[in-house]
């Protein structure tokens, strides 16, 4: 948060007799006077000569801090806000958008958990061109193992357009690729530059409904955070679930829906467990779990966890072949 | 005088001090009232009251910290949610016995993975069963006309978005994404009370008691203790410069919801997510050693002494755990029943930490969000 000394262009009253009050407390930036009681403070400012406008500082600063929080709302704003903004955006397959009652929720993160091979990527995959087909909307898509593959979008968005006339089908299918973005992404800052860059884009174009991102997936969230976890420290921990809000107010903000995967490991018993471990499960609205027999084209989905759901209901959906 | 007998109930211990002390002053002690008087002043202003299931086993009332500890996955903000429905839903509207408070609800979402439309359908649900449960009896008493028990059953329903309205407008709601944004939310709490004070009475809201905050809900408490325990700013211009840490930010959070609760008294309860550890003794051990190897970090209670109650790991500064006046501590079973059509249904224990109580209860939540004793 802002030094105070940045301040005082913009709020005259806190000029620098205020400053060097503040300084006498050890308090330099909004973020000191976040942790400090300002009764107290306005009662050491008592005997000041300059008292009353020290007193106008502090309440200036409290209607500065009163800006740094998201807004009070009441259940009916919420509500609206959620019919009108936050829709479901169909998976791609039929049953598994029965299972989620319409598919992916934006606002929300969804993580589909599983061992290798259990159809994560290809869901992804199918979303992204599911989205960019009928939804009409952008889809930015975060690949850290190369597994994003052009052909298999391609693929999967015929099958999705059944157009009949070759001219109008490859327009179509030209303009849904080409709402796809996808970044190669190896590490956890370079994700976190990334989300803040598109933070800021879609803050800066607000009302350009040409750029309206839908959906945002990484894939795969657990191989940019596995390798900063563990050790002493915790940084780790706190890389993980800085990640994780900042993923969930993209979602929420701007009402996108947010995908990631997450590999599974030994747990209990000889059971597979999801990664991250217990920090990280807090963060996702809707983890599910995904497996799949080898060689199978039938991949089968159980809710994990889900804000409106009993877990344990599970389906099962085809994953088309080449 | 008037102002000074309107003390709330939390100043009481504060002032039965000070009475001790200034017992000479009698100016003082003609101008209060006596115990009897506070007693029922106390009692009718502010009723103790019993919540719903895992909380029924002791009466709460305003001043009480509730923390309701738990695994993730132990329908923790199920309860909070079922909780504040109680809260916003009136006594009664319309001749119907609704059983709520009729007063407004503060959440704080540190989680944010609040889901409005849950909460909408457990409204509609909790509406629609009481307007159920009473035009029953309507038509039993009227021994009567399909007509009546008709119109009576149309009239509800026409009533009932009026209600919904009403109920979900009682229901404020912040989120906050970091301890920044949890803390200014806090620090000028005061000023957002008085601001929807001032729009409920610009409503002119029927009932006068509708406007006054009964809950202040936390969901949950320690969502930001990784990044507040990482979080080591470099010393800047002074080396007596408060940083914020985790032991600040609890400082604050606590002192700022107590000021608030000496002006405008509610009940706070507040969610926290756990780690239950019971296998791994080997990693307990290492875990410990961490904990205190970190000179700033509070103190490590690990509550393993007793086997009965549930082990785990305390993670918040002691200063938020003395600020707790009550915990009660859920987790799933792993066991499942069949209720009617529900079949599968995940069972919860639920355990008094705090007072140290010997109840354990078993519940379920049913599939329209009902949570029942079993």
């Amino acid at each position: 948060m802002a030094p105070l000394k940045s301040l005082e262009r913009q709020y005259p009253i806190i000029d620098s007799d205020f400053q060097n009050f503040c300084a006498s407390h050890s308090i330099f930036s909004v973020e000191d006077f976040l942790i400090h009681d300002l009764y107290e403070l306005t009662a050491l400012a008592e005997p000041h000569p300059t008292s009353d406008r020290l007193k106008e500082g502090i309440t200036q600063v409290l209607g500065i801090i009163d800006n740094q929080h998201q807004p009070w709302l009441n259940g009916m704003e919420l509500l609206e806000d959620a019919l009108r903004n936050k829709r479901f955006l169909s998976t791609g397959f039929e049953g598994f958008d029965l299972l989620l009652r319409g598919g992916f929720r934006e606002g929300q993160l969804t993580e589909l958990v599983g061992p290798s091979s259990s159809g994560k990527t290809q869901c992804c995959l199918q979303a992204a061109a599911n989205v960019s087909v009928k939804h009409m909307g952008r889809v930015v898509y975060l690949d850290t193992g190369n597994a994003f593959s052009p052909q298999r979008i391609a693929h999967f968005m015929e099958q999705i357009s059944d157009l009949h006339f070759k001219q109008a089908k490859d327009k179509i299918l030209q303009k849904a690729m080409s709402s796809i973005v996808c970044h190669s992404v190896f590490d956890i800052f370079a994700m976190f530059d990334l989300l803040f860059q598109l933070e800021c884009d879609l803050r800066s174009q607000i009302d350009n409904r040409d750029y309206l991102v839908r959906l945002l997936i990484v894939d795969s969230i657990s191989s940019l955070i596995t390798p900063v976890l563990g050790g002493i420290g915790s940084q780790g921990r706190a890389l993980m679930i800085s990640a994780g809000y900042l993923l969930k107010k993209l979602a929420h903000e701007h009402n996108i829906a947010v995908l990631v995967t997450n590999h599974t490991v030994g747990g209990d018993g000889g059971f597979c467990k999801p990664a991250l471990g217990e920090s990280w499960k807090s963060i996702p609205h809707v983890r599910l779990m995904l497996s799949r027999n080898h060689g199978s084209s039938i991949c089968s989905v159980s809710i994990l966890k889900h804000p409106a759901m009993a877990s344990g209901k599970a389906t099962e959906f085809v994953i088309s072949e080449f | 005088m008037k102002n000074q007998r309107r003390h709330s109930p939390i100043t009481i211990p504060l002032k039965i001090e000070r009475w001790v002390g200034m017992a000479l002053e009698k100016g003082w002690i003609e101008g209060d009232e006596s115990g009897k008087e506070m007693l029922l002043r106390v009692l009718s202003e502010w009723p103790p009251f019993l919540l719903l299931p895992p909380f029924h086993r002791l009466p709460l009332r305003v001043g009480n910290v509730v923390e309701l500890v738990g695994p993730s996955l132990s329908a923790k903000t199920h309860i909070l949610i079922q909780v504040a429905i109680s809260c916003i839903l009136p006594k009664e509207w319309n001749g119907v016995h609704y059983g709520g408070l009729g007063r407004l609800v503060m959440f704080l979402d540190l989680d944010c993975r609040f889901d409005v439309s849950c909460l909408a359908q457990l409204l509609k649900h909790r509406i629609i069963q009481a307007n159920g449960s009473s035009s029953k009896v309507h038509s039993e008493q009227n021994d009567g006309g399909l007509w009546t028990c008709h119109a009576k059953k149309k009239s509800s329903i026409a009533y009932d978005e009026e209600l919904f309205a009403l109920c979900l407008r009682r229901f404020l709601y912040v989120r906050c994404y970091d301890s920044f944004e949890f803390l200014a939310t806090l620090k000028v709490s005061k000023l957002s009370y008085f601001t929807i004070y001032i729009a409920f009475r610009l409503q002119k809201e029927r009932e006068a008691c509708g406007i006054s905050v009964h809950f202040l809900m936390i969901d949950s408490i320690g969502a930001f203790h990784w990044v507040d325990r990482a979080c080591r700013p470099l010393p800047h211009e002074g080396n007596n410069r408060k940083s914020l840490s985790l032991q600040s930010v609890s400082e604050t959070v606590v002192q700022e919801i107590r000021k608030l609760l000496l002006v405008h008294p509610m009940v706070v309860i507040a969610t926290k997510a756990i780690i239950i550890g019971d296998k791994n003794s080997a990693k307990e051990v290492k875990w410990k050693l961490r904990k205190l190897s970190t000179p700033d970090i509070t103190h490590v209670d690990n509550i393993k002494s007793n086997t009965q109650h549930v082990p785990y790991y305390e993670y918040m500064p002691s200063v938020w755990q003395s600020f707790v006046t009550h915990r009660i501590a859920i987790r799933p079973t792993g066991e499942h029943c069949a209720m009617g059509e529900n079949k599968e249904l995940s069972v919860y224990l639920s355990e008094w930490l705090l007072p140290p109580l010997k109840f354990s209860d078993k519940f379920a939540v049913l599939g329209d969000g009902t949570v029942i004793l079993l």
